[in-house]
């Protein structure tokens, strides 16, 4: 890497230290609580994932920029300038062993979002070049193509012909003036397309008017994974042209953890200025039909069901209970495993680690505490709604030998609908035509 | 045929015993199975034929298809491999013919396995290019027809 990359590098860094951050680290008391709540510390007893050691590269900068004792001490000589080297060292700490899961700043005694953080080392580091291959790849990908994945137009189309075939219901495709559009991750067009016929099910017997639009169909923003703000914003950019385009008024964030931080939390910031439009989880939404008895189903599961909550929907994005209203609708045994909701335990694979190679036995091994929680509430069926921690935890459960299955919330939903009698003849008629 | 949508279709299923739901599974993923060459999934879906029962036997087929299923899935951020995602979802309909009876929870293999053999014919048609044309729905109706008229 050139001596001009290590320089754009330490530029990103003192362009991203904003007094939130200065404060940070001014307030930090060294306690440690942060490695406690880490889990690739707990995991692994390594100190060098202590959340807090991961941001030393720009802790560096900030006393060396900003504190009058640092700027003298670099003066003197007395304070080395970040090197090479060290942005080389801390790569893996920032984005192998950090899945932006927010349980560092949830136990901080002085309320430093270490997260935040972290989110904003990573500019510094992806300005000197220093982000892992996969996620480069995957965030070139978004940008050129419109998909992490690689997903064009063409497949989605190819997946909402499946789903027509399947449910007999059409898939509304630019109806402008629809009341809600469906964004979906590239994991639910590749490996979770049932997603897209639970949907249309759903709410064909709510009576909501949705679209999809073939413009801005993908959720995930690989931007604020990889830490470039820039291509962040580009890519909320095509969904709010989408929404604007066909005057919708909600986007559905889909069971995508990172999405829904990007498209609610971060967009409006990213992009800078407020949405013509309001943005909600689907789980939110469902939990709004289920309470107005426009979302109805018949049965339960009888297995022993516990929900996995993903951490940028329930720590990070507050949506603690609806997850849990909704499923107790089809769950007769369902049970919270230890640490529940806002305190649970990431899968490991979130905040761009499942897309990069390097950290996949590191991955793995941090798995250990979902297996513990999972072996101390003696799951049967684990439920999720992020298609990321889906796939995570399909691959921890197959390291460590446990035959649990594990399904998505909305087809689980969507699995025990009640369904109009309209709708099945409809759907009869449908086909037939077909 | 008497056998026109999924609606009879899924009734029809529900009618059956698991060990015949097993048995139409593994016919529905033999008719997938070109687009997946892993010999785990070839066994499972032979288990499925040949009727075995008895979770005893049952569970290390399951655990071996299982495997191929997360081994095959593409990850997030990974540029999707639409070949590959078809011989994942072969193997998911493999994986439903021989689910161990603990592991059931009322599923039905072959509806299950009827979906997943419908996916993979729909990543197979995107992978070659052929567009989105595709028949696995009415070819299993007719091995159904086929299954209850024998």
């Amino acid at each position: 890497m050139s001596a001009k990359a290590l320089e754009h590098g330490i530029n990103a860094f003192v362009e991203q230290i904003d007094r939130p951050v200065a404060s940070f680290f001014n307030s930090c008391v060294h306690c440690g609580m942060c490695a406690d709540a880490c889990l690739f510390y707990t995991e692994t007893g390594d100190p060098k994932y202590t959340p807090i050691h991961k941001l030393e590269p720009m802790r560096k900068v900030w006393k060396q920029k900003f504190t009058f004792w640092g700027k003298l001490m670099y003066k003197l000589g007395l304070s080395k300038p970040v090197t090479e080297a060290e942005l080389e060292e801390w790569e893996p700490l920032v984005y192998d062993s950090c899945t932006l899961c927010g349980r560092c700043s949830l136990v901080c005694p002085v309320g430093n979002d270490i997260t935040y953080m972290i989110r904003k080392a990573r500019e510094g580091m992806v300005a000197a070049g220093h982000a892992p291959d996969g996620l480069k790849g995957a965030t070139i990908r978004a940008v050129e193509i419109g998909s992490p994945m690689g997903v064009t137009w063409k497949t989605v189309q190819a997946q909402i012909k499946h789903t027509q075939e399947n449910t007999g219901l059409q898939i509304p495709v630019d109806q402008k003036g629809a009341d809600y559009m469906v964004i979906m991750s590239s994991m639910e067009i590749v490996n979770f397309p049932e997603y897209l016929g639970s949907l249309a099910r759903i709410f064909k017997e709510a009576g909501i008017s949705w679209t999809i639009c073939s413009d801005a169909t993908e959720a995930t923003n690989s931007g604020i994974q990889i830490g470039s703000s820039d291509i962040a914003a580009q890519l909320v950019q095509r969904i709010v042209d989408g929404a604007e385009k066909l005057g919708v008024k909600y986007v559905i964030s889909p069971e995508c953890g990172h999405a829904y931080t990007a498209i609610r939390w971060e967009g409006p910031n990213l992009i800078g200025r407020p949405y013509p439009f309001e943005v909600i989880h689907i789980l939110e939404l469902l939990d709004q039909l289920r309470e107005q008895g426009r979302l109805r189903t018949e049965g339960t599961e009888t297995a022993r069901m516990s929900f996995h909550d993903p951490c940028q929907l329930v720590r990070r994005g507050g949506l603690v209970e609806q997850p849990r209203r909704l499923l107790k609708m089809v769950a007769s045994n369902y049970v919270d495993m230890p640490d529940p909701g806002i305190w649970n335990w990431c899968c490991g694979g979130g905040g761009g680690v499942s897309a990069n190679d390097r950290a996949d036995a590191l991955q793995l091994r941090v798995f250990s505490r979902k297996k513990s929680q999972l072996d101390t509430a003696r799951v049967e069926t684990l439920v999720t709604c992020c298609a990321n921690c889906r796939i995570v935890l399909e691959d921890g459960l197959e390291h460590y030998q446990m035959a649990i299955p594990v399904v998505g919330l909305t087809e689980t939903l969507a699995k025990h609908l009640v369904t109009t009698p309209q709708e099945t003849a409809k759907t009869e008629t449908e086909q037939g035509e077909g | 045929m008497s056998i026109h949508n999924d609606s009879e279709f899924k009734s029809a299923l529900d009618q059956l015993p698991v060990a015949e739901q097993r048995k139409l599974a593994a016919r529905f993923a033999q008719s997938v199975s070109p687009l997946c060459k892993d010999s785990r999934v070839a066994a499972a879906i032979e288990a499925g034929l040949q009727s075995v029962t008895g979770d005893d036997k049952l569970t290390p087929i399951y655990n071996a298809v299982r495997g191929v299923c997360v081994e095959s899935y593409t990850e997030c951020g990974h540029m999707a491999d639409w070949a590959n995602q078809a011989g994942h979802f072969v193997a998911e309909a493999a994986a439903a013919c021989v689910m161990p009876e603990v592991a059931l929870h009322g599923a039905n293999p072959a509806w299950d396995a009827a979906m997943r053999a419908r996916m993979a014919r729909t990543c197979a048609s995107i992978a070659d290019g052929s567009g989105t044309e595709t028949s696995e729905a009415k070819n299993q109706y007719h091995l159904l027809d086929e299954y209850l008229n024998a």
